[in-house]
């Protein structure tokens, strides 16, 4: 049996922002919000980037559907090349891959009808027209969860939840074969998060699609991800199957990202590390591995040597000095 | 640059004989909309003992920072107000007191942490001036020595060089020293009570166990109460010692730490501790990718007079009477309560 077949391939994807300053707006310096990304998500997959605000994960999510221009890299959506097409060429790639935001309030057009915003992307790609429409958006809600009675309605009468369906309707009006979804679950209760997630994991096996998943929260990583890719500083530090990142994470980051989480069981004794000071300034990013100001075992050459992602096991990659190929895992000795 | 903490050792509870600090019987607040009455805090006793940690848990809009802000004395007039219950801290009744002796109380014996530190931060005034102001306000301190404390304070939050640190802004500051400085000026009047509203919750995860440890450990230094509200069991299960459930305005469970999470009794606790996405320790993970279980529906609206319990619609072991009448609040276990007429039968249907 081969692999399913390839939707997205992204390539040492590069987004940099300038830094203005000044009476003239000169460029005084760039923020290296993404620096050399690359990962592929297959189709019925569901690949994950997690980490800590201004990682870059965001930024990917919007560089990849373009709504950002990425300065450098590429990014292959179905095998064509979608970074260099001009607005309308991208038009026909753009059926392919759909969004689906965090905000549910700000997301939505306030002032069209749950219908309305439905039906935009399929009369915008004219796909349906007239009674054949009305159908395609009532069968939609009800694939969401949502009644089809409730097209009238407007964004406001809907709950957080409720939006978020509204939004993954949209986003599947379409049929395309890859949403991307950043932090969908993040403005919601949790008990309304279980819900959608839910939601997501049906559509999935139902058509099918690939997910490109942004989200900062690691127990909602490790329930809907196939794959993880953490990310520090505009980078990818690791990239493993579920079971191995949550059962032998290989980074340090990745490591003290999991001890950080607290678990919902008392008494549970863990000798955590707890990583000091903050992330440092992606305008300004320490050389060498750029964890190494915060890594409990950094060596001198961590300041110097930048590691490169390195597949060290059989889909398991990881970008540490420390962590060279056919490591095997075992706790490293502390440096500081 | 990094340090093991000793694991957060499961925390003990109060001892029985430590004397209630802080005395909350049947508090009613409400707002006062164009749409009608909202009941958001609607009949809600505690009590906390000197040096105890006590979650309040609950979704958006279970009346858990109301509850906070009521206990303050910070309901905005004309909003709302407390309408019914009382709030007696060391003896004093706090709902009748005048504006001017709240404020003696507020920021000095009872400290309150919210949750965005940006905007609870004075923008215009150093850090070291902020934390210098509510000491001397409270302390009678001269100028020198509130600068000297303000310091003090800063190191003991552990901010590197809180000399030169006391002197900046809080637009410098990072997110994390920002409400690290927030504690420093909770603590520098040593309350007798701290009161933090969903303090962690805008911060990073590893921001996050950098600070839930830092007040777990000024707590047993200082032997300040806490009352830490958030709405994240992973929280509450690594820092209380004993846990309020709320819903819809009103306690729906109450219990010690370990017995919440390990006997849940109310339909809606169970229900919570089951939607979430569990992360387990390495190794025993639980199954990927299972549905998670659901709550169905949504919160009630606390503008209409809920006649039984507020979970009823949506809850699977409701039968007639749950709708009709309000269920009482009553010991289920031993130092286990509980607001369910059907408590027995949930608590024998396997989670």
């Amino acid at each position: 049996m081969s692999a399913p077949e390839m939707v997205l391939k992204v390539q040492d994807l590069k987004k940099h922002f300038p830094v203005h300053k000044g009476l003239l707006s000169r460029v005084v310096g760039h923020v290296f919000a993404v620096d050399g990304v690359s990962f592929e998500i297959r189709r019925g997959e569901t690949l994950c980037l997690v980490g800590e605000s201004g990682c870059g994960k965001s930024t990917v999510a919007k560089t990849v559907m373009r709504l950002q221009e990425p300065t450098a890299g590429t990014v292959e959506l179905n095998g064509a090349d979608i970074t260099k097409l001009d607005q309308e060429e991208l038009r026909a790639h753009r059926r392919q891959m759909q969004i689906v935001f965090q905000d549910p309030y700000s997301s939505l057009n306030p002032r069209m009808s749950a219908g309305a915003i439905v039906s935009e992307p399929l009369t915008n790609y004219g796909i349906a027209a007239g009674p054949e429409l009305t159908q395609r958006i009532a069968q939609l809600f009800e694939r969401v969860g949502l009644r089809a009675d409730a097209m009238v309605k407007y964004p406001h009468e809907f709950s957080g939840g409720q939006r978020q369906r509204l939004g993954i309707a949209r986003a599947l009006a379409v049929n395309p074969r890859l949403i991307v979804a950043d932090e969908p679950v993040s403005a919601l209760d949790v008990s309304v998060q279980a819900q959608v997630l839910n939601l997501l994991i049906d559509l999935q096996e139902e058509f099918q699609l690939a997910y490109l998943f942004v989200s900062h929260d690691l127990a909602v990583v490790e329930h809907i991800g196939h794959r993880i890719a953490v990310m520090y500083l505009g980078r990818i530090v690791e990239l493993a199957d579920n079971a191995d990142l949550f059962g032998t994470p290989l980074h340090p980051y990745t490591e003290a990202l999991l001890a950080a989480a607290p678990l919902p069981e008392p008494g549970l004794k863990r000798e955590r590390i707890i990583l000091q000071g903050d992330v440092p300034s992606p305008m300004n990013p320490p050389s060498g591995c750029r964890f190494h100001t915060r890594c409990p075992y950094a060596l001198p050459e961590c300041k110097v040597t930048d590691p490169p992602l390195l597949e060290v096991a059989p889909g398991h990659h990881v970008a540490c000095l420390r962590r060279p190929v056919g490591t095997d895992g075992a706790p490293l000795t502390r440096t500081a | 640059m990094t340090a093991v903490a000793p694991a957060v050792s499961a925390p003990i509870a109060a001892p029985a004989h430590a004397e209630t600090i802080l005395s909350v019987r049947d508090l009613r607040t409400q707002f006062f909309t164009r749409d009608g009455v909202v009941r958001a805090v609607d009949g809600v006793s505690f009590d906390l003992k000197r040096g105890e940690t006590l979650c309040i848990v609950g979704e958006s809009g279970c009346g858990k920072s109301v509850t906070a802000l009521s206990i303050l004395g910070l309901i905005p007039a004309g909003a709302g107000r407390i309408v019914g219950g009382s709030v007696r801290f060391e003896g004093t009744e706090l709902t009748t007191l005048s504006e001017a002796e709240m404020r003696r109380i507020r920021g000095n014996r009872i400290s309150m942490i919210f949750q965005e530190p940006m905007t609870s931060l004075n923008p215009v005034f150093t850090v070291g001036q902020q934390i210098a102001e509510s000491v001397s306000i409270h302390q009678g301190l001269n100028r020198r020595q509130a600068w000297d404390r303000a310091i003090e304070m800063l190191s003991l939050v552990k901010i590197a060089d809180p000399k030169r640190r006391a002197g900046e802004y809080p637009h410098q500051l990072s997110g994390g020293m920002r409400q690290r400085v927030m504690i420093a000026i909770a603590l520098a009047c040593n309350p007798q009570v701290l009161i933090a509203d969903e303090p962690t919750t805008a911060l990073d995860v590893t921001i996050q166990a950098q600070i839930l440890n830092l007040m777990l450990e000024l707590k047993d230094r200082l032997g300040t109460a806490i009352i830490l509200i958030t709405h994240d069991l992973g929280v509450v299960a690594e820092t209380a010692q004993r846990v309020i459930v709320m819903y819809a305005g009103r306690k729906a469970e109450e219990a010690a730490v370990d017995e919440l999470f390990r006997h849940p009794i109310h339909p809606y606790t169970r229900g919570l501790m089951a939607s979430i996405p569990r992360r387990s320790a390495a190794g025993r993970r639980s199954q990927v990718r299972g549905r998670l279980q659901e709550i169905t529906g949504i919160v009630p609206s606390l503008r209409e007079e809920i006649p039984g319990c507020a979970f009823a619609p949506r809850c699977g072991f409701a039968v007639d009477r749950c709708t009709r009448e309000q269920p009482p609040f009553e010991a289920h276990r031993p130092a286990h309560f509980a607001a369910c007429w059907e408590a027995a039968r949930v608590v024998g249907t396997p989670r």
